[in-house]
């Protein structure tokens, strides 16, 4: 049972740049957390906060209600795995796992227990004696994975440990932390800039920018439901029109849409795959390129005052450049002063 | 040029390779062949009788043995101290922030902007008044301060290449600051390091001008023995045997040091 | 994508971003002072036995010492030693053989260097073993070998009588003994530091040269030496600040008259007893070198950020 609770935390760096901005985070027990969002957003600044690698400028961390905000990261119950996995290349898979028990004066017949059990769990059973160089990207990274488990950390701080591989050891090794992280039920805070690894793994979504929350949410929220254009924007493909609405009508490129919100300026923000297209002639756009994917089609569409917007198809072939077509939002969503004023 | 010359017989490089051979290994050859003569004598152009006559000769001589062991003393102590000195300010300069951190990392480069004889006059000056002259801690001091810039900057730059989220790592699971250092950061710049220790230690076994100006005579190294040997020895075996005996930690050194020496850090670090 | 990029800094102020990203939590106030502490005797031996030497070196030259022990200020060393003859002729000595060598060295390491950089196979290897060699020799067993390869009775001497051809002028004990002793030792690092130089022109612009029709002696000319010009002036420096006080080579390679200002020196500090004579030798072998090694300290720093 292990609560992270993050209260006001900011970070500024000499010069006065805030790094983290008031931030506040409850990370429940048992629950995966990711922190998302364009490098520079904080979120790494939060997480090695969490984890004792930085100090907080002002404000609170407790874990389980203990104070830990000013701690050095040795006297924390977090396990932190890092990008390009740190591992000590002077010692091998075993030393490496037994290190921290060793500092903690465990026994050595439990230390062996304890690391061909996590070595186990991670699916390296039998590779205590490898040279950490002998193993390959994925290896390393799980050993990693496995020296912060090891130590049954409250917290597990996960900081970008696929960045550095390929996309198909990145969709395993996500699934597989995911289920690790479930059967020990270990509260995990996660950070990324991809999208697919937080919408893929985490229960929440904290969407990061400028040191600030944006959103917090479960990841089909996020996605369907995004409270403010940035959030509209990063994740997943938004078409985001910025416009004006009049008398209940929003006007721009030849659009002319229904949306029941006062006048003034607004953002449309349209999923392509809630945009059908139709052909005709005189249509309020033309079809610059078509690209098939195979399980379906992308269209770019030119729309006049030089704006583009991309619509998903299920028969890419039925189109082609220079067509003229209609658009027709099946769902829409509105935004203005950076929140979100209206969603269909 | 490079594909020029690759396709055909490099002469250009067997030129080089010739002359460097006869200009380089030779004349140490001659001091080899040397060092194994018992009778050479003018003017024939191999010696007439090989052997290890002189080698016991030169074994036997007392002075001979107490420059040794003064050399090996006066080398471990300064390496020692200096590595005592210097690795904890190397640790210092690569990760740490204090005032004056950059100009106090250039300032070991100030011996170094003026000619070595100079400084080493003007630094005799002040050991004169401290009665430092002649004894074996004013030699010590003298090679201590010869060390301190490889000893510094070459340390530093084997702390900076260490993985900072690898200390990170062993701070996270419950290693101290002393601990990372001693079982991380100092395992992985190891190399590096002992490759600095061996300069420091080769350094001050070879030095001559420093001993030669602040211990001579009464504390008398290798290479100040050897002076006085080719000052004053009509027998040239003697210096023939010392030269092959004093270059046995050169050549450990040569062994050891190539793969450092060889990258170009090194160079840079002379300022190319 | 690393880390948070901070803001943008200069490659100087880099030292203040990874200062910060190492104060972890709760020991942050404790460090500031702990660096000075751990670097406080290194640069106390600096200070004490480089800085306050050179900067005490001065008035000490300066400084006369009466019959009855009182001490006064005056130029006299300076005068003794500007119309001294003997004095005048060791300068003079010294300044050819820093010369003579600075300009052998460049004729010798400049094309090995060029034959480094562009050719890659065993014999290149070889070459580049052969050349670097010298650092690991000792100077005083380069001595004792010179003395018996080009000494009176040396290898020279017997391979040319061998052949039946007269004997040379043995350069040992002339000015030429410590000319040929100082090149030798110091062709490994004027090699390393021009073939670290040349590095810098990338393979792309010479074959661009090329391309444009430009022969080996144009590119060599107008395209690799403009872009090495620094590391020549940083190779030199680093040889005339060694030559011009060496001491062991011209001790015992070199004539006893006009001797180089390393034994000079030596003589007039031990032998002669004279340290405030000694001091102005060394003040004025400071002041023939100080444009060298300002240029080669600043060289050193550019190419290196703590």
């Amino acid at each position: 049972m292990s609560v992270l609770k993050i209260s006001s935390v900011s970070k500024y760096f000499p010069g006065g740049t805030k790094a983290v901005d008031s931030f506040s985070l409850d990370v429940a027990d048992g629950e995966l957390v990711c922190l998302l969002g364009p490098s520079g957003s904080g979120k790494s600044t939060l997480l090695r906060m969490v984890g004792g690698f930085e100090d907080p400028s002002s404000g609170l961390i407790t874990i389980d209600g203990e104070d830990i905000t000013h701690l050095p990261p040795e006297r924390r119950p977090t396990g932190m795995v890092f990008q390009s996995h740190a591992l000590w290349t002077h010692m091998n898979v075993f030393d490496n796992l037994a290190f921290g028990l060793k500092l903690r004066r465990t026994g050595k017949s439990e230390i062996r227990e304890k690391v061909e059990a996590v070595l186990d769990l991670v699916g390296l059973a039998g590779y205590g004696e490898r040279k950490t160089h002998q193993l390959s990207g994925g290896q390393q990274q799980r050993v990693a994975l496995a020296r912060s488990l090891v130590l049954e950390p409250k917290i597990l701080l996960l900081d970008e440990p696929f960045a550095s591989l390929d996309q198909h050891l990145r969709e395993r090794l996500r699934e597989e932390v995911r289920d690790i992280q479930q059967r020990l039920k270990i509260t995990t805070l996660f950070v990324t800039h991809g999208q697919d690894e937080a919408l893929s793994m985490a229960d929440r979504i904290v969407v990061m920018r400028d040191g600030r929350t944006e959103q917090i949410d479960r990841p089909d929220v996020v996605y369907r439901n995004p409270q403010t254009p940035f959030v509209a924007g990063f994740i997943g493909t938004m078409n985001l029109i910025d416009g004006e609405v009049a008398h209940g009508r929003f006007h721009r490129a030849g659009l002319s849409l229904d949306l029941p919100i006062s006048d003034g300026p607004a953002i449309l923000a349209m999923r392509p795959e809630a945009l059908d297209l139709s052909l005709a002639d005189q249509g309020q756009a033309v079809v610059h390129r078509v690209t098939d994917y195979g399980t379906h089609g992308l269209v770019d569409l030119d729309l006049p005052e030089a704006i583009r917007v991309k619509a998903m198809v299920d028969h890419p072939d039925r189109f082609s450049t220079g067509q003229s077509v209609n658009l027709a939002p099946r769902a829409v969503a509105a935004f203005r002063d950076g929140r979100q004023v209206f969603r269909s | 040029m490079a594909t020029l010359v690759s396709r055909r017989i490099d002469w250009t490089g067997i030129v080089f390779a010739v002359l460097l051979t006869i200009a380089i290994i030779g004349p140490l050859l001659v001091v080899g062949i040397w060092a194994f003569t018992n009778v050479w004598r003018f003017p024939s152009i191999i010696p007439q009788e090989f052997g290890l006559r002189w080698w016991s000769a030169t074994l036997a001589r007392a002075d001979v043995w107490s420059s040794i062991s003064m050399s090996l003393t006066l080398a471990s102590v300064v390496t020692l101290l200096s590595a005592i000195i210097c690795l904890p300010a190397a640790y210092a300069f690569a990760r740490l922030d204090f005032p004056g951190r950059d100009i106090l990392f250039f300032s070991f480069l100030a011996g170094h902007a003026f000619p070595k004889f100079g400084l080493l006059v003007a630094i005799a000056a002040i050991f004169l008044q401290l009665n430092l002259i002649g004894t074996f801690w004013g030699v010590v001091l003298i090679q201590l301060v010869g060390t301190l810039l490889f000893m510094i900057w070459i340390p530093v730059a084997a702390f900076q290449a260490v993985d900072r989220r690898m200390e990170e790592a062993a701070r996270d699971v419950g290693a101290g600051p002393f601990r990372v250092f001693w079982s991380i950061t100092l395992p992985q710049a190891g190399p590096t390091i002992a490759a600095a220790l061996l300069l420091s230690f080769v350094g001050t076994f070879y030095e001559t001008e420093g001993a030669w100006l602040i211990g001579a005579p009464q504390v008398r190294t290798l290479p100040v023995l050897m002076i006085s040997f080719i000052n004053n020895q009509p027998v040239i075996q003697f210096g023939a045997v010392l030269s092959v005996l004093l270059w046995i930690p050169s050549f450990i050194a040569l062994l050891f040091a190539r793969r450092v020496v060889n990258s170009g850090s090194f160079a840079r670090g002379f300022g190319g | 994508m690393r880390r948070e990029p901070r803001p943008k800094r200069s490659q100087y102020s880099m030292t203040e971003h990874t200062a910060a990203t190492v104060s972890v939590a709760g020991t942050r106030r404790g460090r500031k002072y702990a660096g000075l502490f751990l670097v406080a005797i290194p640069v106390f031996l600096v200070a004490w036995m480089v800085i306050w030497p050179i900067l005490t070196a001065i008035p000490r030259s300066l400084m006369q010492v009466g019959t009855d022990g009182s001490t006064s200020f005056s130029f006299a060393n300076y005068q003794f030693f500007f119309s001294d003859r003997y004095s005048l002729n060791n300068l003079t000595v010294t300044l050819w053989t820093t010369m003579v060598c600075a300009a052998l060295l460049l004729v010798i390491c400049l094309p090995l260097a060029l034959y480094l950089r562009f050719t890659s196979n065993r014999i290149a290897a070889f070459v580049q073993s052969l050349a670097i060699f010298p650092m690991f020799v000792p100077s005083i067993i380069l001595s004792y070998a010179f003395i018996r390869v080009l000494g009176p009775n040396g290898t020279v001497d017997l391979l040319l009588n061998g052949v039946g051809l007269p004997r040379i002028r043995s350069p040992y004990l002339t000015p030429w003994g410590p000319v040929i002793g100082l090149v030798w030792d110091n062709i490994p690092l004027t090699v390393l530091i021009l073939v670290s130089g040349l590095g810098a022109v990338s393979n792309a612009t010479i074959e661009a040269a090329r391309d444009v029709g430009a022969r080996r002696l144009a590119i060599l000319w107008h395209i690799i030496l403009p872009r090495i010009t620094n590391s020549i002036l940083v190779a030199i420096s680093f040889g005339v600040l060694g030559i011009f006080s060496s001491f062991t080579l011209p001790y015992v390679l070199g004539p006893a008259a006009p001797e180089m200002m390393g034994p000079f020196m030596q003589r007039t500090f031990r032998d002669l007893q004279n340290p405030p004579m000694a001091i102005t030798q060394a003040v004025i072998t400071f002041a023939f070198c100080i444009v060298f090694g300002l240029f080669y300290i600043r060289s050193v720093a550019k190419n290196r950020t703590p």
